[in-house]
């Protein structure tokens, strides 16, 4: 199977390399997207080699796909086809670790009146909420990590929920491979408070006017469960205010509200996933430097008895900034923090605990610019945990990025 | 009294050299009528406007800009000596306007200094990798300059760290024979002193081609068209 996963993405490999344009060829690397047909279609390619020691006993950087983010072989293949101004369809396919190439993102784009920058997007869209899921390309991710709530596995799933406040206890720091013994039976990786690595399905709407832009989407899934078909029956409704008050400077507020459990453990409801965010982003010179916040609350069918609470509350907030110290060498970092609202049990934590062992993550990050867009990076990850088998760790790692 | 003689005869040898060489480059004589040559680089294959990186993370399609004006230069290779003498000309620019750089194609002399003014409503960040010349401007706001002076001859690609449609060529020469074409393909080189010379011309989109050709003694004009890319 892993051979023919092996043979497709390496076709994949071919079909992009082949498909670079005959000018760029000349060149070590080609720099643009293919274009053809007058420049209606236009073809780019991401290839993401990153590698570093085993995480397989503390699953600090397992994604939802449970593949470890700091060692991990991407190839994505994107494309837009613009048949006229006001209409583009646009797609992206991605092979992790050479598995099947999978659709990223494919949805239609239409702008309805040409002089107004307002655009309506169908199909499996960007996310609306905050800023770092609109830039993970790792080009705009400043460290090769993931911030913490874009990628940590916390213990719940929206397939299997606790009947008690010592079920949600029992699994502190076991989100790689949690279980809960309403719905199904096996156990499985939870869920991150926003999915880094998948996207939802849906429409959404963009204005921009001035300093101010604002969107709003309507999908199947939510922030920690993005889905393609609905399994609940409740659509997600995000809004996202940006506010740009001077050059340079990046406001935005961003809020979310969708039912998250699949109708297998809440036929009757639809308990709901809560979010707020806000991010800033400033950059001057050589700099640039963001911080991001996000509050997430997931609601239950019924009471976390002995706690009279049927909600469980998440924040995760990290800065980071990037320094580029010569043209081609630039440094790079990230402080980040995952806390969980504190939950009573009968057994365990009668006095109270984080539902959550509360995770820090700083790292650290040195790159080096070959050419424009093919960068060579390393960086330091340390984790501190308050809970689980392995509590400290720092990883190495390495990575090959090249887009065109 | 030997040892002096073999010098004098080396230094007449030497002395005779230059004199040969400069004759072939300038013939001695009465000032002579210096030449123009001129005509049209004509692009075979259409040229597609520079696409931005395919990016499916955007809530929309963002501003529309105008496809950059992708202008062929077309220069002396090598050039007459009179090429290398110095004269003062202003200071050019390249300027960042509506998410593009203005003008795409900027051919310049060697040891030029050209200003990146900022004239946008957006924050840029001008650099480059090239090994002709590396730098990286940073980010500076709207109504500032910073400039880069150019020393080394060569291609010089400029981009934008923060919108990757943004692309422009400076194209430093040693000398100063060289023209960028008009927005109809047509150029003029002038002052051309009489002798041979290879023309070549220079497209982003094309190869290069290069044409051999005499400016006759009585000076006057020399046409000389290009089609550049694929048949």
């Amino acid at each position: 199977m892993l051979k023919s996963h092996a043979t497709r993405s390496l076709l994949l490999l071919a079909v992009l390399i082949g498909a670079a344009p005959h000018a760029a060829r000349a060149q070590a690397l080609p720099e643009g997207p293919v274009q053809a047909f007058d420049g209606k279609v236009a073809l780019g390619a991401e290839v993401i080699a990153t590698g570093g020691n085993a995480d397989d006993v503390a699953f600090f950087n397992y994604t939802d796909y449970e593949h470890n983010a700091l060692r991990m072989f991407r190839m994505g293949v994107s494309g837009v086809y613009r048949p006229a101004t006001w209409l583009s369809f646009v797609g992206e396919l991605r092979s992790e670790d050479l598995e099947s190439p999978t659709p990223y993102a494919a949805y239609v784009r239409v702008r309805p009146w040409r002089h107004r920058l307002f655009d309506i997007q169908a199909g499996r869209i960007p996310p609306v909420f905050g800023s770092f899921g609109r830039r993970q390309y790792e080009t705009g991710n400043p460290v090769i990590g993931y911030p913490l709530a874009y990628q940590y596995l916390t213990s719940l799933r929206p397939d299997a929920i606790p009947a008690t406040a010592d079920d949600v206890l029992r699994m502190r720091s076991r989100g790689w491979r949690s279980s809960f013994p309403i719905g199904s039976p096996l156990p499985a990786p939870g869920v991150p408070l926003i999915s880094g690595f998948q996207w939802d399905t849906g429409v959404e709407m963009t204005w921009k006017a001035g300093m101010v832009e604002l969107a709003g989407s309507v999908t199947n899934g939510t922030l920690s469960n993005p889905r393609f078909t609905d399994d609940n029956d409740g659509k997600q409704l995000a809004a996202r205010v940006g506010v740009t008050p001077a050059v340079g400077l990046i406001l935005g507020a961003s809020a979310a509200r969708g039912a998250w459990l699949s109708r297998t453990v809440a036929p009757d409801s639809q308990p709901a996933q809560e979010s707020f965010g806000a991010d800033a982003e400033y950059s001057r010179d050589h700099w640039i430097v963001r911080w991001e916040l996000v509050w997430s609350r997931w609601g239950f069918p019924h009471p976390l008895l002995p706690s009279d609470t049927n909600t469980l509350d998440a924040v995760g907030t990290w800065v980071e900034g990037r320094y580029r110290v010569s043209p081609r060498i630039f440094l790079a970092g990230r402080a980040d923090r995952l806390g969980f609202s504190t939950l009573y049990g009968a057994t365990i934590g009668q006095s109270g605990l984080p539902w959550d062992a509360p995770v820090r993550r700083v790292e650290g990050s040195i790159g080096y610019y070959v050419q424009r867009n093919f960068v060579v990076r390393t960086s330091v990850q340390g984790n501190w945990r308050d809970a689980g088998r392995d509590r400290n760790r720092t990883y190495l790692s390495g990575q090959l990025v090249y887009w065109f | 009294m030997a040892k002096r003689c073999s010098l004098f005869v080396i230094a007449a040898l030497i002395a005779i050299a230059i004199v040969r060489l400069d004759a072939r480059r300038a013939p001695t004589g009465a000032p002579r009528a210096s030449g123009i040559i001129r005509g049209r680089v004509e692009l075979r294959q259409s040229s597609a406007e520079a696409a931005p990186r395919v990016s499916v993370a955007d809530l929309g399609m963002g501003s529309m800009h105008e496809p950059p004006d992708r202008r062929s230069v077309v220069y002396l290779d090598p050039a007459p000596r009179a090429a290398f003498d110095t004269r003062e000309e202003p200071r050019p620019r390249l300027d960042q306007r509506n998410e593009t750089f203005v003008p795409h194609v900027l051919p310049i002399v060697a040891g030029t200094t050209v200003d990146f003014p900022n004239n946008d409503q957006t924050y840029h960040n001008v650099f480059s990798l090239s090994k002709t010349k590396t730098f990286d401007l940073g980010r500076y706001a709207v109504g500032r300059s910073k400039s880069v002076r150019f020393d080394r001859p060569g291609i010089v690609r400029v981009f934008c760290d923060i919108h990757s449609h943004m692309s422009a060529f400076i194209l430093v020469f040693a000398h100063r024979y060289f023209a960028l074409s008009e927005s109809d393909g047509t150029y003029r080189l002038e002052n051309v002193p009489p002798g041979t010379y290879t023309v070549v011309a220079w497209n982003e989109s094309a190869p290069l081609e290069s044409r051999r050709v005499v400016v006759p003694d009585a000076g006057g004009e020399v046409e000389v068209n290009f089609a550049l890319g694929r048949r």
